[in-house]
């Protein structure tokens, strides 16, 4: 038998010709990148599994099956887009810690990390030291609820974070109605975590859960009004849409400027982040209402906080500074940029911004932050619609 | 609402808890310094802080210098020097040894040091295993290049004669003779360190035998008070001489 090249068994075929390539829109097939590289991945690792077993049973089937039939392609192509995206989110998760840790370290006149280079393998380290850590179940403590809430709070941060679009290239799903889908699952956080304070039988769980109910109160209306202004301004809830409607006209900070302040604080506010880390006050509460979780589950909890941390900022990029599209430069010059950098690096300045309000500010209290949530941002919000509703008056055009 | 909300707290601390753009241009400022400087913190094992001279870590010896009189040891507050027998070429001498483990590094046996001798040295990493390896020998704790800096001067200004300047204790004060209570025993020439301390005879007694008294050689006393606490009469004491 002659010998059988590799090359024969990995083709690169183009994944749009698949036909049940998932995403069609209008009858043609949108490209994605990430389902491109799950697909290019399954060719590499399929093909080569495929070769081996080729070479060693000539002529089966299973070989044919792995890299020829389009439907377990398209799985397998499917399974690895999301592998891919999840990585992706968290490198860019464990980046943001990183420059977090590394800005708060300057600006507090001292060195941050220290591992790898340039501190960036702290993160690892850490990760790895929570993982060694013991778990420990209280032996009062509501086990359903104890796990579920937490399950729950991290699954649904890690899954936001995965839907967020890094350009109208890189998404999993292009929702008609992304804004609010995305924006229903951020708030489930402060409910989980109201639920984990409660079933942790501790009063300092309890103490941070309840302030966490206390402050979602404050900064939800706010956050609501200016979605809806962003959208009624864009026209659509659909994340493409608005980041193209800003290219078309202008970035809607400068229009929105009102609600682009109320809505970073209320984000970081909703991120639970200091000034409003109040459910998790560690010089008051001892860690808030994660006070009981260890482990890794406590490991998992702060990756989840930076998760929300990604999304509050990526929103503010997709709604105020324009996604993916550098200003002043056509929309067609800047196709061949990779745009997900450019939305990435939007996310990390913004994200500088929080890093810097927390290292200058002190926690508010919890009357402090209703009365910041209700006096001041509401009716910037409000005057925010107004706003919007003027321009839209006006013709809807901004210049 | 907002300028309302200023308004009804003019300096108030609702207004300046509102007010959040100072912290914020503080902590901008200190970013831009540390990072195109470097920050405060020192990485300390592999990079050290620049120390004077005069830092006072451990004790140290200038062992040729040191002449064992043992004032340190008497002022010591945490009595961890101990006088001991050393080796200097074939010579048998005297020289503190110094317990780390009880030493506060306080510096006061190099302050009274009379002889400049014992030093204060920049010596700050002094883990060891055991206890007794903390225990610092005369050969241990001599210092191999030692600065002036190191040394400790006590020195004050005598309110009795201003127009002197600050001068130490052992140049001033120096030990006097009651002849009368002395019996000749020699003891305090066996304890002077500089040899100082010298036999005259000052006249005959009864019997025909010379009686012998100290004479102190005051150029080359150090005022260590050796003398006066052996003394087995109370003969000798300090006293300022002018």
């Amino acid at each position: 038998m002659p010998y059988d090249s590799i090359l024969n068994w990995i083709k690169f075929t183009d994944p749009m010709a698949n036909p049940f390539y998932p995403y069609i829109k209008g009858g043609s097939a949108v490209y994605n990148l990430p389902y491109d590289i799950g697909h290019k991945l399954w060719e590499l690792i399929g093909g080569a599994i495929a070769w081996l077993v080729n070479l060693l049973f000539p002529g089966n089937g299973v070989s044919t099956f792995l890299v020829g039939n389009d439907m377990f392609v398209n799985l397998i192509s499917i399974v690895l887009m999301v592998v891919v995206i999840f990585a992706v989110g968290f490198i860019v998760n464990i980046t943001m810690i990183w420059e977090e840790r590394k800005i708060l370290g300057r600006m507090m006149d001292r060195r941050a990390t220290r591992i790898g280079p340039l501190g960036y393998l702290q993160n690892i380290a850490d990760g790895l030291k929570t993982f060694l850590k013991e778990h420990i179940t209280p032996a009062k403590a509501d086990k359903k609820g104890y796990m579920w809430a937490v399950t729950i709070l991290i699954g649904t941060s890690v899954l936001i974070a995965c839907m967020i679009p890094l350009s109208d290239r890189w998404f999993i799903v292009d929702y008609g109605t992304g804004l609010l889908i995305i924006f229903g699952l951020f708030a489930i956080a402060p409910l989980m975590i109201l639920v984990a304070g409660w079933s942790q039988n501790n009063k300092y769980s309890l103490i941070g859960g309840m302030r966490a109910a206390a402050q979602m109160v404050a900064y939800e209306v706010p956050i609501l009004l200016v979605f809806a202004s962003v959208s009624l301004l864009a026209g659509s809830f659909n994340i493409n849409d608005i980041v193209h409607a800003q290219a078309n006209s202008t970035w809607y900070i400068v229009p929105l400027f009102l609600g682009f302040i109320v809505f970073i604080v209320s984000a970081i506010a909703e991120a639970e982040r200091i000034p409003f880390d109040l459910p998790e006050a560690e010089a008051e509460l001892v860690e808030g209402w994660q006070t009981e979780y260890s482990g890794m589950k406590w490991g998992l909890i702060m990756l989840g906080d930076y998760f929300r941390g990604y999304i509050a900022c990526a929103l503010i990029v997709i709604m105020f500074l324009g996604g993916w599209y550098v200003p002043f430069i056509s929309v067609e010059q800047q196709a061949s940029w990779l745009p997900e950098i450019v939305f990435l690096l939007k996310v990390f300045l913004v994200f500088f911004v929080f890093a810097w309000v927390r290292a200058a500010h002190c926690r508010v209290r919890t009357d402090q932050i209703l009365n910041i949530g209700w006096k001041v941002l509401m009716p910037l919000a409000v005057i925010n619609l107004g706003i919007t509703v003027a321009i839209l008056l006006a013709g809807g055009i901004l210049w | 609402m907002v300028i309302k909300y200023l308004d009804k707290f003019p300096k108030g601390r609702n207004a300046r808890t509102l007010w959040v753009l100072k912290p914020m241009w503080v902590t901008l400022k200190k970013m831009f310094k540390t990072t195109f400087h470097r920050p405060v913190t020192i990485m300390y094992p592999y990079e050290k802080e620049w120390l004077p001279d005069n830092y006072r870590g451990r004790p140290g010896l200038i062992y040729e210098r040191c002449v064992g009189c043992g004032v340190c040891m008497r002022m010591c507050p945490t009595k961890c020097i101990e006088i001991v027998d050393s080796d200097d070429n074939g010579k048998k001498v005297q020289r503190p040894q110094v317990n780390l483990g009880r030493c506060m590094m306080c510096g006061y046996c190099a302050e009274y040091c009379p002889v400049n001798a014992m030093i204060v040295t920049p010596d700050y990493e002094l883990a060891a295993f055991t206890r007794e390896e903390l225990i610092y020998g005369p050969r241990k704790l001599a210092w191999p290049n030692p600065t002036p800096g190191m040394e400790v001067h006590l020195e004050e200004h005598l309110l009795s004669d201003p127009e002197r300047g600050p001068v130490a204790y052992h140049i001033t004060d120096r030990p006097e003779l009651n002849a009368g209570k002395c019996i000749g025993c020699t003891k305090c020439v066996k304890v002077c360190p500089t040899d100082a301390v010298e036999m005259q005879t000052v006249g005959e007694n009864d019997k025909g035998k010379p009686i012998k008294v100290p004479k102190f050689d005051v150029s080359r006393c150090i005022c260590c008070e050796n003398c006066v606490i052996e003394c087995p009469k109370g003969a000798i004491t300090i006293k300022e001489v002018l």
